[in-house]
């Protein structure tokens, strides 16, 4: 990812939208950008979700394969969660191998889904040290306005809850829905003009600081934290977006059930 | 994924053509490729070449005719810049007497140390104009494989401390300007701000804070305003 | 081409697995701004392929080494999305996906205006993200739209489609089937507004008469979708 150009006039700017208790595009400190969430609209996955927040697009689509388990864990299949953020994307988004960047974003989407335990990889084991079902989840991203992270977690958790073991496909019984026993959601938080923000865009992204990542399971458990970018912050500020993340992680969870539902 | 604009399968048996500018309300849209005449009876504008004697489309848009002439109101279009241009630029880097700007085109400009602000001095650059500042120059020149050279020398070119830059389209900048100014002017008075439109699309807003937001939100909704009435509810 | 000739792909009425007639093309739609964050891009909807194509720039060409004096450099990547294939495809390095880029670049490269932007760059960036067969016809597709949406000069757009052979027949658009069984598999990029070609590629086994009619197949289809194009770009009621 090359590293963009920040105008000082932006960081500026928002600093005194901050200063006002406002934001660049007239949104509130703790308000989100409309999201759509579409599921089942990848033909060719077993499971798939589309996701849309303002100018941000995000596609996930799980696959199955046949695998045989490590020797040390018999009993249990596998769970692959992978992003690649391709230069489709945006502009700052390079070709070349996978950046630094979209590795610990397919990294931060992974361990909130596979630590909430949604997944229980003892389900996934046809025959024990034979045979073993591995989900592989790809997350991908169409349109790059800032905040991909909270994206790819909906669209990943919503395409596993969508998702349709292919088993006649490979000969070994009748098709069946995956099990998914919980909802992880990640709620994500930027520093623009001083205080943190929920769902930045692209340009706050831009001018801002430091961003913390919070995935919460369907118990308000917390699955995974990830504080990236240059930045120093307190344990009040920390306190404050935990108690916000509470809530509008319950709001996601909604959000997937309803998409599911349908 | 969502655009909004859908063509759907057509039966296969009926006319074919390329739907040509010729006759109904779509003709003056126009997409590359399209015939637009006889070289013979008319002149190529903008967005337009004569190939074998005909001329034709480059770009998609809406086809102008003013008298002979033939031109192409682009729907997007990149910025080139051209002498004596008044642009807004964003210093990008530099060296011990040239600064690089980004001045939205396809190519950054160069700005000696000998065109900016006079106080600047060779090897001490950064102390006037550091990176990721926002100017208000002119261009200079223009090479013949498009890099370009910017100034600072001349009336009102400055380092720009205050406000807000904005990008809009570059081809509806008459838009936001409006005949004689009209629209800039309403825009002003009506948000209280002070607003540079540069040629380079890009648009400076300095004023309070609730200002600068009211006059963002006005320019794009006249930007919406613009695209809607050339394309139809399409942006 | 696989030639498995038990494989029955064409009834006794002539008509192909999925109903077509041999010189039918599959459903097609053609839908700009997909990308909203790029500078131009489409979508092309063919049959079950779902590709999309998205333009940035043209902007200053990094590193300096790539940059021409004379004209600009069309950078253009096809990839295929992990989730587009019934097998999962892994991300990385692949000889199909390099070659495919680098025919498409060139197809794209004899229409685009590149002498207009000396030492800038223009990124095509292809991504299939459900396939069905005749993915780069497609991709090339979309391509030229996103081109033409970016607003960068080009003298014609470009159509890609290919016509192949099943069961000793000649077809327009193989589908998944008829692209894995069949004999033949001719995919052409055309300037619709002149008939002349950009793209040419072609396996298999065809007769001098059978590629006559595969040829002429693929020029009636490329008017059929240029039509399309036209209206998704000119942004005519669908």
């Amino acid at each position: 990812m090359s590293i963009p150009l920040v105008p000082e006039l932006l960081r500026k700017h928002l600093a005194d939208l901050a200063d006002s208790d406002m934001r660049i595009d007239g949104r509130g400190r703790f308000e989100s950008r409309d999201i759509s969430l579409e599921v089942g609209i990848l033909p060719r996955a077993e499971g798939s979700a589309r996701v849309q927040m303002g100018n941000t697009i995000v596609l996930a689509g799980v696959k199955f394969q046949l695998m045989t388990p490590y020797p040390d864990r018999p009993n249990q299949g596998g769970l692959m969660c992978s992003a690649e953020v391709r230069p489709v994307a945006g502009r700052s988004w390079e070709p070349g191998p996978p950046s630094p960047q979209s590795i610990e974003l397919g990294r931060v989407v992974d361990r909130g889904i596979r630590e909430s335990g949604c997944i229980d990889v003892d389900e996934l084991c046809i025959i024990p040290g034979e045979r073993a079902w591995q989900v592989i989840l790809d997350v991908f991203a169409v349109s790059d306005d800032g905040n991909l992270f909270d994206a790819f977690a909906l669209a990943g958790i919503a395409a596993l809850r969508s998702a349709i073991v292919p088993a006649e496909r490979f000969e070994i019984g009748e098709d069946y829905p995956l099990p998914v026993s919980k909802t992880p959601t990640m709620c994500s938080y930027h520093r623009v003009g001083g205080r943190y923000v929920l769902d930045a865009s692209k340009k706050e992204e831009l001018g801002g600081d430091e961003r913390i990542h919070i995935t919460l399971g369907d118990d308000g458990h917390v699955h995974s934290l990830q504080k990236g970018l240059k930045g120093i912050f307190t344990t009040a500020e920390f306190e404050e977006i935990m108690e916000h993340a509470i809530e509008r992680c319950a709001e996601l969870r909604d959000l997937v059930n309803n998409a599911i539902e349908k | 994924m969502r655009g909004r604009r859908v063509a759907g399968p057509i039966d296969m048996t009926r006319g074919r053509g390329a739907g040509g500018p010729h006759g109904s309300r779509e003709s003056v849209l126009v997409a590359p490729g399209d015939d637009l005449g006889d070289s013979k009876e008319l002149e190529p504008g903008h967005g337009v070449i004569v190939v074998d004697g005909r001329l034709k489309a480059v770009k998609q848009g809406r086809m102008m005719k003013d008298g002979k002439n033939v031109g192409i109101q682009p729907r997007r279009t990149a910025y080139v810049p051209r002498p004596s241009d008044l642009v807004i630029g964003f210093v990008e880097g530099m060296t011990n007497n040239i600064w690089f700007i980004d001045i939205g085109a396809p190519f950054n400009a160069i700005l000696p140390l000998s065109l900016g602000p006079s106080k600047a001095s060779f090897g001490g650059l950064r102390s006037v104009l550091d990176v990721g500042d926002a100017i208000l120059c002119r261009i200079q020149e223009v090479e013949e494989n498009h890099s370009s050279v910017a100034t600072m020398k001349g009336m009102g070119l400055r380092k720009l401390k205050t406000g807000s830059v904005e990008s809009v389209d570059p081809h509806l900048l008459g838009r936001v300007i409006g005949s004689k100014g009209a629209n800039l002017s309403e825009l002003k008075e009506k948000t209280d701000t002070r607003i540079i439109v540069a040629d380079n699309a890009r648009v400076w807003i300095d004023g309070d804070v609730a200002g600068i937001i009211s006059a963002r939100a006005e320019l794009g909704a006249m930007m919406m305003k613009a695209k809607i009435s050339e394309y139809g509810g399409d942006v | 081409m696989g030639g498995y000739g038990d494989v029955q792909m064409i009834d006794e009425k002539g008509l192909r697995m999925d109903g077509r007639k041999p010189s039918e093309c599959r459903p097609i739609e053609i839908e700009t701004g997909v990308v909203p964050v790029a500078d131009g891009s489409a979508r092309v909807r063919w049959g079950l392929n779902d590709v999309i194509a998205a333009v940035y720039g043209p902007m200053e060409a990094h590193p300096r080494k790539i940059q021409r004096q004379d004209r600009a450099v069309l950078d253009v990547r096809y990839n295929m999305a992990p989730f587009s294939t019934t097998d999962r495809i892994r991300p990385g390095f692949n000889r199909r996906s390099r070659e495919i880029s680098k025919v498409t670049a060139e197809a794209l490269e004899s229409v685009v205006l590149l002498e207009l932007y000396p030492r800038s760059k223009i990124r095509v960036e292809i991504e299939v993200l459900c396939a069905e067969a005749g993915t780069r016809c497609a991709g090339i597709t979309a391509a030229s739209a996103a081109l033409a949406h970016a607003g960068i000069p080009m003298t014609d757009l470009v159509v890609s489609v290919a016509s192949g052979k099943v069961n000793g027949v000649v077809v327009c658009d193989l589908n998944k089937e008829e692209d894995n069984y069949g004999e033949a598999d001719l995919p052409m990029g055309i300037l619709p507004n002149s008939g002349e070609l950009v793209f040419l590629q072609m396996d298999g086994d065809l007769s001098q008469e059978d590629f006559k009619i595969a040829w002429d197949y693929n020029m009636e289809a490329a008017s059929h979708i240029h039509e399309i194009m036209a209206r998704a770009l000119k942004g005519g009621d669908a």
